[in-house]
């Protein structure tokens, strides 16, 4: 009954919809990926796109849409059809840098979030042999010789990393961009760059080792290693990555995706695929992924407006 | 000896062995189907993997990416059109080969190139895996641009004749490549204010487009003259004992040079094969016969193709760095079955190490098997009426075009591409050098770029780097060497 009453003052296409509704999940839902099978936010997205189909009951298909920082895949979820069946897993650069960066036609407006799955922190990363031992010792040479810093494409979160860490130091720090992923880490190894930010598994992967992590508090992974904010300069920079679904999906369907998401999250199956993959679990729901989603989409402007980097 | 026996461990299951079987079938088909390349038969394959176990994975993903590069140069052959991007070079002289109606023999010489610079490459593998990937990270961007553009000049080799078509072709390749995002300002170019255009190309779409397109448009034109398949003997014959030992030399070469430009990270299997076709144009004694169907264009392209397997799986193992698109794909498959490729996995797991290796080596032995098994296939494939058959590529090659990135945009270009394709070859332009042009233009791009932020904008220094320095004269050595060469004959080839 109550039902009724709430639809009695619809418009008729609300009221479709909302019929329509009802029983959502009736049918498959599509979880688009920004980025390539099997790469970052592909993986996370896949486990929980497993436990999913078992909390609502229906299929959940995973696909790929890859190009321009994930930007190409966010267009197409914007501009994609608002009834819960056309999700996306996207990552913090796709939504809250690239839309500054490159003029998109969506910007934080155009979301519902859903809720965050996943957070890496960054961690400052140098090669074993390269004679940086400490924090102290890449300060010194940054703001000494001069120290050149490695990473994706201008406007990725390694080099918002690299422009926050120019900001610590009061120096200029130099930029090798790649073609991201591996890339940079093979120029470090090569001795071609002193630095580069990557996840927690910089030592079992790479064999590298950590200066820092760019985080509010150690982590459990690597307790030896101590944060940027030990030395005075407190951060937190992490990819996190979470669902959205375009702006103007409707709140129960938001609302039955938040409840399946926690639940999924926190699956034993979901815990121990994300551990095996060496990836950080970190949940908020809908509420609490909306404010701090807006506040990253603010921050990450600012920062990124500093480095004179949005030129619109 | 001991790893060894560990290794065997991992086969206790059968399922792995299974894994190895369905992977060479499923990649070598994959490869033959214009269109459905490296990359998508393994994003294909992904789903499957999450109710298999590590090994089974593993091994189904090593067989794939192992197989799906050898598919590749069946359907250059018989069909004129590459089945992946890596056997581009494979089309020079193995359709001329099928056309002399000897198809089954250039399978027979494709089959046996392959092989060997798998083996080979699996050897380099397990013996120097960890030195090699130290020698890998080495290779900054001056040298690898260097290597590349090596392999660039090939595009003077196949414009023999019609020097200016070629480069103009190979120019508009390079140029397709700075469409979209410039990674290393940020901005967008050539995009006219379209979301589409905004990812940029990529090199699929066109290579489907202007070789298997194009020749689907040209046969329902009916513009071809006559219908292959009957003449061309289709099938699988093993090359002479005596011949395959005398061209040691040229399985040498493209082995080396396979395995080792596999070895560079992002350098990949494009840039390996038309380097060691453009070192066979060189030094093959043979030479002059290359791209009219001779034996040792179809080694230096399928040797150093499958030569790439191996050396991609160098960095990818050693270092957790992929060494290729495909590479790339494998190692997010065991990220997400909890093996991490890199330090960890050499250091502490050799074991898993071994087991791959022994994957790897299976795959190369199933990768023969499927190959006279689908060349067989084939023949009576080439059986289905023409309409049929080409209504198969068509539909093959929308799908190949759209599964890798999923942006409607590689539709658009394929089907642009294969009318691209129609008037090029009507106006006698050679497809290949656009094509070589854009497997190799990002990479060019990207490393004169990052070598010239890392040199501050020094030519000089970018060209005196100690690695690229001796590449670059080579190349020039070549070039000069090969100019005097068609100056000299340029009287006698263009006498009416």
């Amino acid at each position: 009954m109550t039902m009724r009453a709430t639809l009695i003052g619809a418009s008729a296409l609300a009221l479709a919809a909302g019929a329509a509704m009802a029983e959502y999940p009736e049918r498959a839902v599509t979880i688009m990926v920004p980025f390539a099978a099997g790469g970052g936010a592909d993986v996370p997205a896949r486990f929980l796109a497993q436990e999913l189909e078992r909390e609502l009951g229906q299929s959940i298909v995973v696909t790929n849409v890859v190009g321009a920082g994930g930007t190409i895949g966010a267009t197409q979820l914007a501009d994609g059809p608002s009834d819960g069946y056309n999700i996306g897993f996207m990552p913090v650069g796709t939504t809250t840098t690239q839309p500054h960066l490159r003029g998109t036609s969506y910007n934080d407006e155009s979301f519902t979030p859903i809720c965050m799955v996943a957070s890496g922190p960054f961690y400052l990363v140098v090669s074993p042999d390269g004679g940086i031992e400490s924090w102290e010792d890449f300060e010194a040479k940054a703001t000494g010789e001069g120290a050149t810093f490695t990473g994706a494409a201008p406007g990725s979160l390694a080099h918002v990393t690299s422009v926050a860490l120019g900001a610590m130091f009061d120096s200029e720090i130099g930029y090798l961009p790649t073609s991201g992923g591996g890339e940079a880490v093979n120029e470090v190894m090569g001795g071609r760059a002193d630095a580069t930010a990557w996840f927690s598994d910089y030592d079992v992967r790479f064999g590298l080792n950590a200066l820092a992590i760019f985080a509010p508090e150690r982590s459990e992974i690597h307790p030896d290693v101590p944060t940027s904010g030990e030395f005075g300069h407190p951060s937190d920079i992490a990819v996190w990555m979470g669902l959205f679904a375009p702006a103007d999906t409707p709140d129960d369907v938001i609302a039955t995706l938040d409840a399946a998401c926690a639940a999924a999250v926190s699956s034993d199956g979901f815990v121990t695929n994300m551990t095996e993959a060496n990836r950080e679990i970190r949940h908020m729901d809908a509420a609490a992924f909306d404010t701090f989603f807006h506040a990253a989409y603010e921050q990450n402007g600012e920062l990124l407006r500093n480095a004179g980097l949005v030129s619109n | 000896m001991d790893l060894i026996l560990q290794a065997f461990g991992q086969f206790n299951s059968p399922t792995v062995l299974v894994a190895l079987v369905i992977g060479g079938l499923w990649g070598t088909l994959a490869g033959v189907l214009p269109g459905i390349g490296t990359v998508a038969a393994l994003i294909i394959a992904l789903p499957f993997t999450f109710a298999m176990t590590t090994e089974a994975s593993m091994a189904l993903f090593l067989s794939i990416y192992v197989t799906s590069v050898y598919g590749g140069s069946i359907s250059a052959i018989l069909i004129n059109t590459p089945g992946t991007p890596q056997s581009a070079a494979t089309v020079l002289d193995g359709f001329p080969m099928a056309q002399a109606g000897k198809a089954d023999l250039a399978i027979g010489w494709a089959t046996v190139a392959s092989f060997v610079g798998g083996i080979f490459s699996l050897i380099i593998l397990i013996l120097a895996a960890p030195a090699l990937a130290r020698v890998s990270v080495a290779f900054g961007p001056p040298a690898i641009f260097a290597i590349v553009l090596f392999a660039l000049t090939c595009i003077a080799w196949l414009s023999e004749g019609s020097m200016a078509k070629g480069l103009l072709g190979g120019m508009i390749g390079l140029w397709l490549t700075t469409i979209g995002p410039d990674n290393y300002t940020g901005m967008t170019r050539f995009h006219f204010g379209t979301e589409m255009l905004r990812g940029g190309l990529t090199l699929i779409p066109i290579l489907i487009g202007l070789f298997a397109l194009s020749e689907v448009f040209v046969r329902a034109a009916n513009l071809g003259q006559t219908t292959p398949g009957t003449e061309m003997n289709v099938g699988f014959r093993l090359p002479p004992i005596g011949d395959m030992l005398r061209r040691w030399r040229e399985f040498l070469r493209a082995s080396v040079m396979g395995t080792f430009i596999g070895i560079l990270p992002g350098t990949g299997a494009m840039a390996a094969t038309f380097a060691t076709y453009t070192a066979a144009k060189r030094f093959s004694p043979n030479r002059d016969k290359l791209g009219t169907g001779e034996p040792d264009g179809l080694i230096a392209s399928e040797t150093s193709n499958n030569a790439v397997t191996g050396g991609a799986l160098v960095p990818t193992m050693a270092l957790g760095i992929p060494g290729d698109g495909g590479t790339l794909v494998l190692l997010g498959v065991m990220t997400i079955k909890g093996v991490t490729p890199g330090f960890d996995l050499v250091n502490n797991n050799p074991h898993v190490l071994t087991a791959a290796f022994m994957m790897v080596f299976l795959a190369n032995i199933i990768m023969v098997g499927t190959g006279v098994f689908s060349a067989r296939l084939f023949r009576h494939l080439l059986r289905v009426p023409e309409p049929l058959l080409m209504g198969m590529i068509l539909l093959f090659s929308l799908v190949g075009a759209f599964v890798v990135r999923g942006n409607p945009l590689d539709l658009i270009v394929c089907v642009l591409a294969g009318m691209a394709g129609v008037l090029l070859r009507l106006a006698r332009y050679p497809v290949a050098p656009i094509v070589i042009g854009v497997a190799l233009g990002f990479i060019f791009e990207a490393k004169l770029r990052q070598g010239l932020i890392a040199s501050r904008g020094s030519v000089w220094d970018f060209i005196t780097d100690p690695i690229a320095l001796p590449i670059f004269a080579l190349t020039a050595v070549i070039l000069v060497a090969s100019v005097a060469r068609a100056v000299r004959a340029t009287p006698v080839k263009e006498a009416p």
